[in-house]
């Protein structure tokens, strides 16, 4: 098989004295979706978040297409592909729709090409050209999720990473994201998506890694993991 | 006819708290530094101005060329060391007060404190006035003015308009989300301290047309200049013009009907009674912050 597109290894996370993440790997091959799932406090969005450059490693190292960006400086890392919707949104609420769009193409070699790829975002998403000139805080929730996928395409990713986008959507909203989350990958990007939403994410993915208190528990194709005993306990309570 | 006059004055005042203000409320919104050394930087553009006026016989508001990219490199070189840091919002009250009492202690070395002031042969502006009916503008307060306004406009264009711009609002609102996407926060902030240092030249520049200098004037800035930050809203370019407008008006129709000795009184309740109404400023929209 080729080199991976993202590969983590040995990786420790650390919040001052507490550390977050213990030895984890994972890997993510070109056109893969690959979900992570694991109880509340996990490490998930800590993983996430390591990989996009909101929070740096501690130790190990992640590679995205070969290169080394574990020591890079957090902006520096989209430059190599990875978007990245985080946790709860974060869209920049006091910025419109349009102007949250836009600064999702800050990298370089998004820029030149920005107004093309809105208009993809837009075709994706019609409800956002709809409210280009609205302040990103004043829609609705499922309106804000779109708005934050919207802004890391726009980054042109090769590696999209997705923190919870079901979180606090209504049902057919997740159908709508999960559809638009088909349709990103269908066009060559690869994604890792953590989700509360077991069945769902489980659904949507080719492999999955189950994580527990800062450790990868389990790894393998979503459909083994979803019969997994260990899944069924740790995640779905069952 | 007095207190029209006394309002128009006024306003035209207000350009230069406006000036003053701008960047101390854009720094503050966006990289949540309340950064007191700006009216240090304020003062040496005034120093400047005096100084390679008088010195080289130039006119006063070509000494831009010298004080503009000075302060350029100060502010610049002013953010990168709060960078350096890692100041909280209270922490750089703290140390940029100190920075200023440095900054003003440097400038009495130089200039004494004794009052300076450019000579009516360099500086024509202080006494030139335009006349429309029976209404009087002193030049500078025009020049004060019209760089305010120009100031204000191209602050406000390059934030909405521009990825720098959008970029320092993205920062302002969720810094680490900014970086993921690309922004460079540190060479951003170095940059912006840079843009802010050459309007403290500006308004350094401006006060020195019309004023005597002594370095304990950048205290007496205080008062008034964060008074329109506050009440144009932190952050807010657009706001801190409106805002800066609003207090020399008041000043200026409370000295005329009243006393100036009264203006500083009214000025300031009328202020914590607007922030009662509205604790986010007067005008307030939904800038930077
Ligand atoms: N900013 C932080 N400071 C300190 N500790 C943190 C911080 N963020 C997360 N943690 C800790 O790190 C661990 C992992 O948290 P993380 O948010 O990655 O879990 P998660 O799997 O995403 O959980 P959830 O499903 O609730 O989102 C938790 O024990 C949490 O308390
Ligand atoms: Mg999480």
């Amino acid at each position: 098989m080729s080199e991976p597109l993202l590969q983590v290894r040995d990786l420790d996370v650390r919040y001052g004295d507490a550390q977050a993440l213990w030895d984890v790997a994972i890997e993510v091959h070109e056109g893969e979706t690959v979900c992570v799932v694991g109880p509340n406090g996990a490490g998930k969005s800590t993983l996430v978040n390591a990989i996009a450059g909101i929070h740096p490693a501690h130790r190990g190292r992640i590679g995205v297409g070969g290169a080394d960006i574990t020591r890079l400086r957090g902006h520096r890392i989209c430059e190599h592909g990875v978007a990245v919707v985080p946790e709860g949104r974060r869209i920049f609420p006091k910025m419109t729709v349009l102007d949250n769009l836009v600064l999702g193409a800050y990298r370089k070699s998004a820029r030149r090409q920005h107004r093309a790829t809105l208009a993809d975002v837009y075709e994706i998403f019609p409800r956002l050209s709809e409210r280009a000139g609205q302040l990103a805080g004043s829609l609705s929730g499922g309106e804000q999720q779109m708005v934050a996928i919207g802004r890391a395409l726009m980054a042109q990713p090769r590696l999209l990473l997705l923190d919870e986008p079901s979180l606090g959507l209504a049902p057919v909203r997740v159908d709508e994201v999960y559809d638009a989350i088909e349709r990103i990958n269908e066009r060559g990007v690869s994604v890792v998506v953590v989700e509360q939403d077991v069945q769902r994410a489980l659904a949507v993915a080719g492999r999955a890694y189950l994580l527990g208190e800062g450790r990868v528990v389990l790894s393998g194709p979503a459909a083994t993991l979803r019969d997994s005993e260990e899944v069924r306990r740790s995640v779905l309570g069952l | 006819m007095n207190v029209i006059q006394a309002i128009l004055t006024g306003a035209l005042i207000g350009g230069l708290y406006a000036l003053m203000a701008t960047g101390l409320s854009v720094i503050w919104g966006v990289l949540r530094i309340i950064n007191l050394a700006h009216f240090g930087l304020i003062l040496i553009g005034a120093y400047l101005t005096f100084q390679v006026a008088t010195s080289w016989h130039l006119d006063p508001i070509l000494t831009l060329v010298i004080s503009v990219p000075a302060m350029f490199v100060a502010g610049a070189a002013i953010q990168w060391l709060f960078d350096r840091l890692r100041l909280t919002e209270f922490n750089s009250l703290l140390v940029s007060f100190g920075l200023l009492i440095i900054i003003i202690q440097v400038t009495s070395n130089i200039w004494t404190a004794d009052f300076q002031r450019m000579s009516a042969d360099v500086n024509p502006y202080a006494t030139l006035s335009v006349a429309v009916g029976r209404l009087v503008f002193p030049v500078t307060t025009l020049v004060a003015f019209g760089l305010a306004a120009l100031v204000v406009l191209g602050a406000h264009l390059v934030l909405r308009r521009t990825f720098a711009g959008r970029a320092m609002r993205a920062i302002a609102q969720d810094r680490a989300v900014a970086g993921a996407f690309g922004v460079d926060h540190r060479r951003l902030s170095v940059l912006l301290g840079g843009v802010v240092g050459a309007t403290a030249a500006l308004a350094g520049m401006v006060f020195a047309l019309s004023n005597a200098l002594t370095p304990e004037t950048a205290f007496e800035w205080f008062g008034t200049v964060f008074a329109v930050v506050i009440l144009g809203g932190i952050g807010e370019v657009v706001g801190t013009f409106a805002a800066g407008v609003l207090v020399g008006v008041l000043s200026g129709v409370v000295s005329a009907v009243w006393s100036p000795a009264t203006a500083p009184f009214v000025l300031f309740s009328a202020i914590i009674l607007a922030l009662l109404v509205r604790p986010q400023g007067l005008f307030a929209v939904g800038g930077a912050r």
